[in-house]
């Protein structure tokens, strides 16, 4: 190679490099591990055949409307197509054309660049923690303003549901896919070691105790089944710290009014902690890291006796272990049991919301696709596709629901620790609009615990004072506070 | 008319001579510049667009913090630099991004001149072995970090293996004490086709009288090796330290899909930390921040290896 043609590719390489330096660049739009809401497992489905969009219409008085959603395998496959189909066909003014945009991360960066082009969809599903963000970026239409236009009536929606996507006294978006954590167990493995698989360990204290008989070692002393097994995921942290009656943030989860300052750092807050890294000091958890699939995978190798995921993972979990070992369901673990009736869980999975750079034909299309899909019908089929809830209560009348509910006697704890959660601002969750960054500050809070880098104490103070500090230039940057 | 009268007027037809030659000249130059200009038109308007505006935009982005959707919001001077130096994370993720060079630019520098070598012995069938060592080219970033996501999965993985073996569990990626050394190992994977094929093309240019007239000298093959192919190859080895080094500085790709960072940020590379701040924490100017230091950190680690390193080059 000649000196001058080297010294040229140098300086061509050097160049390439300061472009992308300078600008940070997305790559490769993978799965996020880290922030991805509670993960639906592809169910089984028998022959199901993959229904193909009809074709748009020709008239032109047609209100077409695109329909972002997060949705993957199965359910993004199948499920969303067919009831995007069914609402083709109820009607012939609006035509929906679902389009899946990635992860919910994914979906609202799009969003965030679009905002600028105005090729935005009229209607998008995005996850739970979003919701302030989307508010305070007024770039959204309450649903409440067409729920009042409308005369529409919510009374037999879930209000624990409703309650989670409500600002500012406003329903800011209509719920769609929702779940709780649950704890899941081998029945087999219960009654080999001695505990009865019908009554599973209910506090903090009693799933310790079990997973110390459920732990299994080979003769050298390894571990070969681990007692119980998470990952390591902020959601489970909210959770855990809802049922302990705990708040997130300040003014009431920021629900009274603006959070200013985070406050996970509470006793509570730490007691989860120590619990968590008892259990992990002693051996009895396995390290899956931060990555939910991989602890379902081990469960289904027989290598965690128990471990904790959402309810919409049921029907994947029942499907893949079906023949090799009965699963039992449990609540989520609390604390105490005193916490069971004070305290619930904080419903988590997505909502649709009606972006309002779309003109008025468009949104009222896309209130017409969000009223068809809280419908029984469609929420029994979207209910029995994957293990997400129903937004309403009469979607468990519906036969497919009920023939779903014999098959599936698990899902039963699943429905009755939504119904056991008093709704209260603990179980409405935590409002803030920098939700993102604060899920993973808290898991790396967790790995800093269970590294013994920092007490429980330590780490949580830290993640709640990086949280407090996100949350202050949130606020300042949307021109919140001053 | 006195002389010194006609000195004069020889003197400035003279002058005005000389002007009209220099307004020529200078007519010619602004003519030639513009003409210069047309030319690299095309180049200029290119990295005015995608190098210096972006590069500018950078500078004035990382002065300000900004809403979520990026719009600056506040001016606030040189705070995000100093943000960057107090808190821990821009210190660890520098220092994380040097040990990964170490970890990967020497090693797969080494391996690859190994298979170098042996591609380059005279067999039957070799061009299938240089195939083979040089087959990672074909296969993109993130499907071998798929791959290894899955050969380093804690239940179905390599770990199922060695517990056939008694081995048990290795934390490859779920440990911070090993999970850098795991998504090392997949880029030097994915980084020896390249290097095996640059340094076996050069290997091949070393003229074969060197060699014949060492071996008539009586130096032994490794003699040869030391005396004569490395140093011959010292140009290869130096693009391959420049270019590794500056890819290695980029690493993105293996850290999202099989780390994001993690665990305990003990894999939070540079870049993916200036992807995390931009795109999931919404923080646009503490990330700006961050790429205009990575920016003069890559100018001063560049200039100082063509200062030094470049010196103990032999071109051909």
């Amino acid at each position: 190679m000649s000196k001058k043609l080297f010294h040229f590719m140098g300086v061509l390489i050097i160049f390439a490099m300061i472009l992308s330096a300078c600008q940070p660049k997305a790559e490769v739009p993978v799965e996020e591990p880290v922030v991805e809401p509670p993960v639906v497992e592809e169910p089984v489905v028998e022959e199901e055949p993959m229904p193909t969009l009809a074709p748009p219409p020709e008239e032109e008085e047609v209100v077409m409307i695109d329909f972002w959603h997060s949705m993957g395998g199965d359910l993004g496959g199948i499920a969303i197509p067919q009831m995007a189909n069914d609402f083709n066909a109820s009607q012939s003014k609006c035509y929906v054309e679902p389009i899946f945009q990635g992860s919910y991360d994914d979906a609202l960066n799009k969003l965030r660049a679009s905002l600028q082009t105005q090729d935005v969809p009229a209607v998008m599903q995005l996850y739970d923690i979003g919701t302030r963000l989307m508010v305070d970026l007024q770039m959204i239409t309450p649903v409440q303003e067409f729920i009042d236009k409308d005369n529409y009536d919510v009374s037999d929606l879930e209000p624990n549901v409703l309650a989670y996507y409500t600002a500012d006294g406003k329903q800011a978006s209509m719920p769609f896919n929702t779940s709780t954590p649950m704890l899941y167990y081998n029945k087999d493995m219960f009654a080999a070691a001695g505990l009865d698989p019908e009554s599973p360990p209910r506090t903090f204290e009693e799933v310790w105790e079990a997973a110390r008989v459920l732990t299994q070692y080979d003769d050298s002393g390894n571990v070969v089944v681990s007692g119980i097994s998470m990952s390591i995921y902020g959601w489970f942290f909210e959770q855990y710290l809802a049922v302990s009656g705990g708040y997130y943030a300040n003014n009431a989860n920021g629900r009274d009014a603006l959070a200013t300052e985070a406050t996970f750092n509470s006793p509570e807050g730490v007691a989860i902690l120590e619990w968590w890294k008892g259990m992990w000091d002693e051996g009895l958890m396995g390290n899956y890291g931060r990555v939910n699939a991989d602890v379902r995978t081990a469960f289904y190798a027989e290598q965690t006796a128990m471990f904790v995921d959402s309810t919409a993972v049921l029907r994947g979990a029942m499907d893949t272990v079906e023949g090799k070992f009965d699963i039992g369901t449990a609540y989520l673990p609390r604390p105490n049991e005193a916490a069971f009736d004070t305290s619930g869980t904080i419903i988590g999975g997505g909502s649709l919301w009606i972006i309002s750079d779309s003109s008025p034909e468009e949104q009222a299309c896309a209130w017409e696709f969000i009223k068809f899909q809280a419908s029984p019908e469609q929420q029994a089929y979207w209910h029995t596709m994957s293990g997400y809830f129903p937004i309403r209560e009469t979607a468990y009348d519906v036969p497919l629901a009920q023939e779903w509910r014999e098959q599936y006697p698990q899902f039963k704890t699943a429905v009755d620790q939504l119904h056991i959660a008093p709704n209260n601002r603990v179980t409405q969750g935590g409002l803030i609009g920098v939700f993102p960054t604060a899920r993973q500050t808290i898991e790396g809070a967790i790995e800093e615990v269970l590294a013994d880098v920092a007490t429980p104490q330590e780490a949580l103070d830290k993640a709640a004072q990086i949280v407090t500090d996100a949350i202050e230039e949130y606020n300042i940057s949307m021109g919140l506070v001053d | 008319m006195p002389q010194s009268q006609m000195q004069n007027i020889l003197s400035t037809n003279n002058q005005q001579k000389i002007s009209l030659r220099a307004k020529g000249k200078r007519k010619r130059a602004i003519k030639n510049f513009i003409e210069a200009m047309l030319y690299l038109s095309p180049a200029l308007i290119l990295f005015m667009a995608f190098v210096f505006i972006p590069l500018f935009r950078s500078f004035q982005i990382s002065a300000h913090i900004t809403d979520p959707i990026g719009r600056l919001a506040k001016f606030v001077g040189l705070l995000n630099y100093q943000r960057l130096f107090e808190t821990p994370n821009f210190a660890n993720s520098l220092k994380k991004t040097f040990l990964f060079i170490l970890y990967t630019v020497p090693t797969s520098i080494l391996v690859s001149l190994g298979l170098a070598v042996l591609g380059d012995l005279r067999l039957k069938g070799i061009s299938f072995f240089r195939m083979v060592f040089s087959v990672t080219i074909a296969i993109s970033g993130a499907t071998a970090s798929l791959m290894f996501k899955y050969i380093y999965h804690p239940t179905v993985g390599v770990n199922y293996l060695l517990s056939l073996v008694g081995i048990s569990n290795i934390p490859w990626l779920v440990s911070q004490q090993t999970a850098l050394m795991s998504v090392a190992l997949t880029t030097v994977w994915l980084q020896i086709g390249m290097n095996t094929v640059l340094i076996l093309a050069a290997m091949q240019t070393i003229p074969e009288e060197l060699y014949e007239s060492a071996m008539i000298d009586g130096a032994s093959g490794w003699r040869r090796f030391i005396h004569i192919t490395l140093p011959l190859l010292s140009s290869t080895f130096f693009f391959l330290l420049v270019v590794d080094m500056l890819a290695a500085f980029q690493t993105f790709t293996p850290i999202h899909i099989m780390t994001s960072g993690g665990p305990l940020e003990s894999t939070n590379l540079l870049v993916y930390s200036i992807y995390r701040e931009f795109y999931f924490n919404g923080k646009f100017g503490f990330a700006a921040a961050q790429s205009i230091m990575l920016f003069f950190i890559m100018l001063v680690l560049t200039s100082f290896q063509f200062v030094f390193v470049e010196r103990k080059v032999y071109y051909e």
